[in-house]
């Protein structure tokens, strides 16, 4: 009796010391497969003309006339980059060159200005909408959050067709009509409800306390605001701006459809006309991807904390 | 005008008593900050999101012949429903939607369990799992397109092995779907579908994890330790504690997953473009290609108004649970 329960806590105590090696093991596992996409896109867009058409494929092009595989060999390449980035030398240029892939010159620059205005007016609306949500008690208040949280439901292909209409309309109206602040307008208005409702519940994590006191000290409301709360509601505020930096960046079908001119499409849109563009330029499609996505990766991967708290917030409150 | 000197000591004098003047003394713009702190941000929700809604609405009961607008009730919505291209593309996202959300529901779980061992190591798996969830559609449904483009793609001999993929193995952008077993319902779906089903959970996996994760984590050791002290084995602790506890957030990732499975259409343009034929047409891609590829947009607009209803009776049933997780 007391030997099995001796021999069966030795078991425990084995199986609780290999355990983490296990799930260590799991978890480094999952997280190759989850990358190989990545990697292997990451491959392909160092690759050459030659090496992407190659049947069988080759993952690394690394191997030797022979069929051998030998690291001196690599035929490493950034063609792909610079078919889309296309340098031109020119002596003004920084650098000693210019860059006229339109991918660099217009689509990027254009997602940047679309995502970087769009998300700092989400970031002010939101800021000021869900600080009344969290601190004044009115009629309807309750049920005007419900709305703006219903709205989060109308399927975005539903508002496009009644939006692409009134662009049309709106064009047809005024001769200096500027395309760029419809879309922006546009795209404010798509990821405001989300973010009202993160900014909100950040906000209720403030005590109320220390807005009384500021009042007593001779603060106004306003001043108030923008002095003592907003500081402190700079976490939710930040996570505000970018999840709708990130959605509006890579935000696709709204940009596709209510862009019209050529010198206003955006990024994503660039990178679907690749695809009929470089039909068997693999590297291309896969260095162009590369591109599109580096920046929003790297700002993730400095910010992850706030996405992480926004998304779990954002999701379960609402 | 007053004087200098008598606005100082006016000031002195009244500011111990501050907090009262701003009861007492408050402005007509001080009353209704509230109002005007509201209004830009619904301004902008109303004429984004409201008007364009009750506009589609309105248009999905119009025709357009030769440049005149009629009245024409709910003939859009009879045609649409009546037209086979409408329970194909139904049948492609339904099929599509339980292969989506089944696999990411049963995957964010099983990485969840784990990460929720609180391995030293945790922050690290959840940010690289996390790198998906931060690339478009576009990226994605591309990065995938790579894998299978005819001949060179990395899985494209594997696909194209006849010993595998009998009889004579399968290109996923060629190959159209098998005969269908029943005549009208398109199962099995084609190989292009599933594959989409596989990028798309790749996609939306990071999100579930951790919402599962937050889940689990409020979940309390006390309890999970005593079933064990019980003599519950792993599985039924699950089973029996876990599960039940962690069921409402379970729900919410489903219909997220739902919403967003239903309404995504980014990674059909760039993975499939609809095709082979229009076996990846999903009820998305269907609007897209009624609405903007025929111009059709009355049609376009009753089918959309169909995936708005879908949409908010998912919404309205995920706040009830939501609500009622609160109250518990």
């Amino acid at each position: 009796m007391n030997s099995t329960l001796f021999a069966s806590s030795q078991v425990y105590r084995a199986r609780r010391r290999l355990a983490p090696w296990l799930f260590n093991g799991a978890m480094i596992v999952i997280c190759f497969f989850v990358l190989i996409p990545v990697l292997v896109t990451i491959l392909t867009s160092l690759k050459d003309q030659t090496d992407v058409q190659r049947n069988p494929p080759v993952l690394f092009p690394c191997d030797t006339s022979d069929g051998q595989f030998n690291l001196s060999a690599c035929r490493w390449s950034v063609e792909g980059y610079t078919r889309i980035l296309e340098p031109r030398p020119n002596p003004n240029a920084l650098l000693g060159f210019e860059y006229i892939g339109r991918m660099i010159s217009v689509y990027l620059p254009n997602t940047l200005i679309y995502a970087v205005s769009g998300s700092v007016l989400v970031t002010v609306l939101a800021g000021m909408a869900g600080y009344v949500f969290s601190r004044y008690r009115f009629r309807g208040r309750r049920a005007l959050m419900l709305a703006i949280l219903a709205i989060t439901g109308i399927p975005l292909l539903t508002n496009l067709i009644a939006l692409y209409r009134m662009g049309v309309a709106l064009r047809q109206a005024f001769p200096g009509y500027e395309e760029r602040l419809y879309v922006i307008v546009v795209y404010v208005g798509f990821f405001l409800p989300f973010s009202i409702w993160v900014v909100k519940s950040f906000f209720d994590t403030i005590p109320r306390e220390l807005e009384e006191a500021s009042f007593i000290d001779g603060c106004t409301p306003v001043s108030s605001l923008i002095r003592i709360v907003a500081p402190l509601a700079a976490p939710g505020l930040t996570s505000a701006f970018l999840m709708s930096f990130v959605g509006i960046w890579n935000e696709f079908i709204a940009g596709y459809l209510l862009v019209g001119k050529a010198t206003l499409r955006t990024a994503m849109f660039g990178l679907y006309d690749f695809i009929g563009q470089f039909v068997i330029g693999y590297q291309v499609l896969a260095a162009g991807c590369i591109m599109v996505a580096a920046p929003v990766v790297i700002i993730f991967l400095f910010f992850r904390k706030t996405f992480f708290r926004a998304m779990v917030e954002g999701a379960l409150k609402g | 005008m007053a004087t200098p000197a008598g606005t100082a000591s006016g000031h002195t004098s009244v500011s111990s008593y501050s907090h009262r003047r701003h009861h007492i003394q408050q402005g007509f713009f001080s009353r209704t900050l509230p109002f005007w702190l509201l209004l830009p941000a619904l301004l902008v929700i109303v004429v984004i999101q409201v008007i364009p809604a009750l506009f589609s609405f309105f248009l999905s009961t119009q025709t357009f012949e030769r440049g005149d607008q009629i009245y024409v009730g709910l003939r859009n919505f009879e045609r649409v429903f009546s037209s086979s291209a409408f329970s194909l593309s139904l049948f492609h996202t339904l099929f599509f939607l339980i292969g989506y959300v089944a696999l990411t529901l049963i995957a964010g779980f099983v990485i969840a369990q784990i990460l929720n061992r609180k391995l030293r190591l945790s922050p690290f798996y959840i940010t690289v799992i996390f790198v998906p969830w931060v690339l478009s559609d576009v990226v994605v449904g591309l990065i995938f397109r790579l894998f299978i483009v005819p001949d060179y793609g990395l899985f494209s001999a594997f696909f194209a092995d006849p010993r595998i993929f009998p009889p004579k193995g399968i290109s996923i952008l060629t190959t159209p779907a098998a005969p269908a077993l029943i005549a009208g319902v398109p199962f099995p779906p084609a190989p292009a579908l599933i594959y989409l089903i596989f990028a798309s959970a790749w996609k939306a996996l990071p999100f579930i994890t951790l919402l599962i994760l937050a889940a689990l984590q409020t979940v309390s050791h006390e309890l999970i330790e005593s079933a064990a002290i019980d003599g519950a084995d792993r599985w039924r602790t699950v089973r029996y504690i876990t599960f039940p506890l962690i069921l409402p957030t379970l729900i919410v990732a489903l219909f997220n997953l739902t919403l967003t499975g239903v309404n995504g259409v980014g990674m059909v343009f760039s993975l499939t473009g609809g095709g082979p034929g229009t076996a990846t047409e999903v009820l998305s891609y269907l609007l897209y290609t009624i609405g903007f590829g025929r111009l059709d947009f009355g049609r376009a607009a009753a089918l959309s108004v169909f995936m708005a209803i879908i949409n908010l009776t998912l919404i309205l049933l995920t706040l009830r649970i939501s609500r009622s997780e609160k109250e518990a």
